[in-house]
């Protein structure tokens, strides 16, 4: 699963911890989202989605091989 | 479920060290030997501390130490709990395999293994309800 968190955390001029506070978890789970070492829950996906005013589908993106 | 940030008590992992190592003082003290009784409560006492200190931190392993965290933090902790248990298990069942071959029974190694399989099977019985 690919995302582009991080490149709408740096456009939104965001720090990783100031986006982890808006959303309500840790810096450390930002970051690993961000590095793709963490997949988060629906929930929070969500939550991502709705910070960044874009669908969810423009965020996150499945892997060619995921989606066979 | 909620995938916001649970504060936790501080207090959380020195609780439990305090009360865990009061109790195997206590024991100590019961079996005679008191100046390792008393050793003990300084031990537990300063580690206890230790974890108070660090549980105060913003790093993921404080966060748990404080039993709270974010939905990954949480998930580590459920993980490293699993880990745990099944290291556990497979050291009651090689203790039960080598005290059966020793003395032909599994002796305490056996009530162990009765309880991680009996947790088990209750535990799934219960989470199944919940999913």
């Amino acid at each position: 699963m690919k995302n582009r968190v991080r490149s709408l955390r740096t456009a939104n001029g965001m720090s990783q911890g100031d986006l982890g506070s808006s959303l309500g978890v840790s810096r450390q789970t930002i970051n690993s989202i961000e590095n793709e070492r963490y997949l988060p829950s629906l929930p929070l996906a969500f939550a991502i989605a709705r910070h960044f005013d874009a669908p969810i589908e423009e965020i996150f993106t499945m892997d060619e091989e995921e989606t066979q | 479920m909620t995938t916001l940030t649970r504060p936790g008590r501080r207090a959380a992992s020195a609780v439990v060290l305090v009360i865990g190592g009061g109790a195997l003082a206590a024991a100590t003290w019961a079996s005679g030997d008191h100046g390792l009784a008393v050793g003990l409560v300084g031990f537990y006492l300063a580690t206890a501390g230790a974890a108070y200190w660090w549980a105060g931190g913003r790093g993921d392993v404080a966060a748990i130490m404080r039993a709270g965290g974010d939905e990954r933090q949480r998930g580590m902790d459920r993980d490293a709990t699993a880990l745990t248990g099944l290291a556990m298990s497979v050291a009651a069942i090689a203790g039960a395999v080598i005290e059966v071959a020793r003395t032909g029974s599994p002796g305490d190694f056996g009530v162990m293994c009765a309880v991680g399989g009996t947790a088990y099977v209750v535990s799934i019985s219960v989470i199944r309800l919940r999913r």
